[in-house]
């Protein structure tokens, strides 16, 4: 569904995406795990027409970005990190607008539906700025799936919101997903990648350093952790392969040694190094 | 649909709000009265103007030419800016499926709507303190272009400014100077020579001429075509600016 061919872009000397390339299928979530600045906002600019990249191309549904982006623009929809509702008008005025700027068809009746589904019907003449940070961001939810997206972008969906929104957040985010739409979504969020997403990328420095579903990740990189308090009181995480390898390291430590299952975080850790380093610091 | 009409529709539902918060009138209103009340009642007493007019009949025009351009231009310029960069709004147009073309086209209208309704504001003044001003078709031909102009204008610093502070500064060196030396409060006839080309380049300065024309003569003539000259000029490099937009 969405194809990046070796795509970089730089602001100035920082290159904020770096040869990047992977495809998207369709009807999956796909995450873009990674830390602040490792280029995912950037990814989703590009991929949403806003930033023009440096070299390299994209395609979404075959339709070249570059070449036609007013096409592509009829195909998406866009979640972005930062609120860009009209704050001084209604919820009804913020979706009227933006259904006349996609040619939105039975527009009306079109907007109820996308309210009813996000829960937002009893807030149709609310102001934006009065609604509470969860109900706005349903709000750009609803905005995005009126005109029917094939592909929704969802930069960093949860971010400052309460847990149990969140959790919310993501039963419509599946929801979106069982309607057939492919979903790309950016997330530092480690629980967000592992329950949500089919597959995930992780990014650093502008490069796509692992890809596959969390649990082939995690398989990868080895699917247990160790984790003890050094000599110098440092946490110390190391990942293994099997449960017995576990075992064996954790034996060699008197007290206050856990074993646990590794996540998506540890699989970022040992791919970028650092953590790995503390590990040597530590033994 | 219309391409460009949600742009303005958008624009209108903000002004329509602005408009029903009582302090917008008072403050669009608020300099312009101010100039009349002291370039008009207070020196305009004893400013004698060749042609035999009296000054407030000369100054109405220019200050609804002044305001115009005021409103035009700083609405356009101030909105787009906070869009683009702080509301991040204006992402909204451009990940749409509508022309670069149609959102200059939206912005355009929607500046000259407001620039229109401060001009109200001042013609209704005008009707009111005792003068002979008038209005005919050129005041109004000349009144359209001027706030097309200006938010043409307008739509340019707010897409070139890279911060809120710039608008303000674009506008103390361009707006500003324009509003005083193009011939709003007095006659241009009276600034020396040596300063009359950088006068003539101000677009304000055609307004001005044209505003208060009875017919068309030579001068109104040249006056029109400067002013269609700008309006292209500012309408070209502003929807150009729009098809290039890139983050």
């Amino acid at each position: 569904m969405i194809r990046i061919e070796s795509i970089s872009k730089s602001y100035g000397k920082v290159k904020a995406v770096d040869s990047l390339s992977f495809e998207i299928k369709k009807g999956e979530i796909f995450g873009l795990l990674g830390p602040n600045g490792a280029g995912k906002t950037t990814t989703v600019k590009i991929l949403t027409t806003l930033t023009k990249p440096d070299k390299g191309a994209c395609y979404i549904d075959e339709i070249d970005i570059i070449q036609n982006p007013i096409e592509i623009k009829k195909i998406i929809g866009v979640v972005p990190q930062e609120n860009n509702l009209e704050r001084e008008l209604t919820v009804y005025e913020n979706l009227l607008i933006y259904g006349m700027l996609h040619k939105v068809k039975n527009l009306k009746s079109r907007i109820d539906e996308v309210l009813s589904a996000m829960g937002l019907q009893d807030k149709k003449n609310s102001v934006v700025s009065t609604l509470s940070g969860g109900l706005q961001r349903r709000t750009l939810l609803a905005r995005a799936l009126l005109p029917q997206p094939k592909v929704l972008f969802l930069d960093e969906p949860s971010i400052g919101l309460d847990p149990h929104i969140r959790r919310e957040l993501w039963q419509i985010i599946r929801k979106i997903k069982s309607e057939g739409r492919t979903v790309l979504l950016t997330t530092h969020y480690i629980e967000e990648a592992e329950t949500l997403c089919d597959r995930v990328g992780i990014l650093s420095h502008g490069k796509l350093i692992a890809l596959g579903t969390p649990s082939e990740l995690k398989k990868d990189v080895g699917e247990y952790v160790v984790e003890f308090t050094d000599k110098d009181g440092r946490l110390v995480s190391q990942i293994c392969h099997s449960r017995e390898q576990a075992y064996e390291i954790a034996k060699q430590r008197s007290d206050g040694v856990m074993i646990r299952k590794s996540n998506l975080e540890d699989v970022f850790v040992k791919l970028t190094g650092e953590r790995i380093k503390e590990i040597k610091e530590g033994q | 649909m219309i391409g460009w009409y949600p742009i303005f529709l958008k624009e209108m539902l903000q002004f329509k709000r602005k408009l029903l918060r009582l302090g917008y009138i008072f403050s669009a209103m608020m300099a312009p009265i101010i100039y009349l009340v002291t370039f008009g009642l207070g020196l305009g007493r004893t400013v004698k103007l060749s042609e035999g007019t009296d000054y407030l009949t000369f100054l109405l025009p220019g200050l609804v030419a002044m305001s115009s351009m005021n409103n035009s231009y700083s609405w356009v310029a101030s909105s787009l800016n906070l869009s683009r960069l702080y509301f991040k709004t204006f992402q909204v147009y451009i990940q749409s499926p509508v022309k670069p073309f149609s959102i200059m086209i939206g912005e355009v209208l929607a500046g000259m709507v407001k620039g229109l309704f401060a001009s109200l504001l001042i013609i209704t003044v005008g009707f009111v303190v005792p003068s002979n001003f008038s209005i005919n078709l050129i005041f109004v031909v000349t009144l359209l272009f001027n706030c097309f102009m200006f938010a043409s204008l307008g739509v340019i610093t707010g897409m070139i400014t890279k911060s809120h502070e710039d608008t303000a500064t674009y506008s103390n060196f361009f707006i500003m100077p324009m509003a005083f030396f193009s011939g709003t409060f007095f006659s241009i006839d009276r600034i020396p020579t040596i300063f009359k080309p950088i006068i003539y380049i101000m677009p304000l300065t055609h307004t001005n001429v044209l505003i208060r024309k009875n017919y068309i003569d030579t001068e109104a003539l040249i006056s029109l075509l400067v002013i269609l000259l700008y309006c292209t000029i500012f309408f070209l490099v502003g929807s150009n600016l729009m098809k290039k937009y890139n983050e």
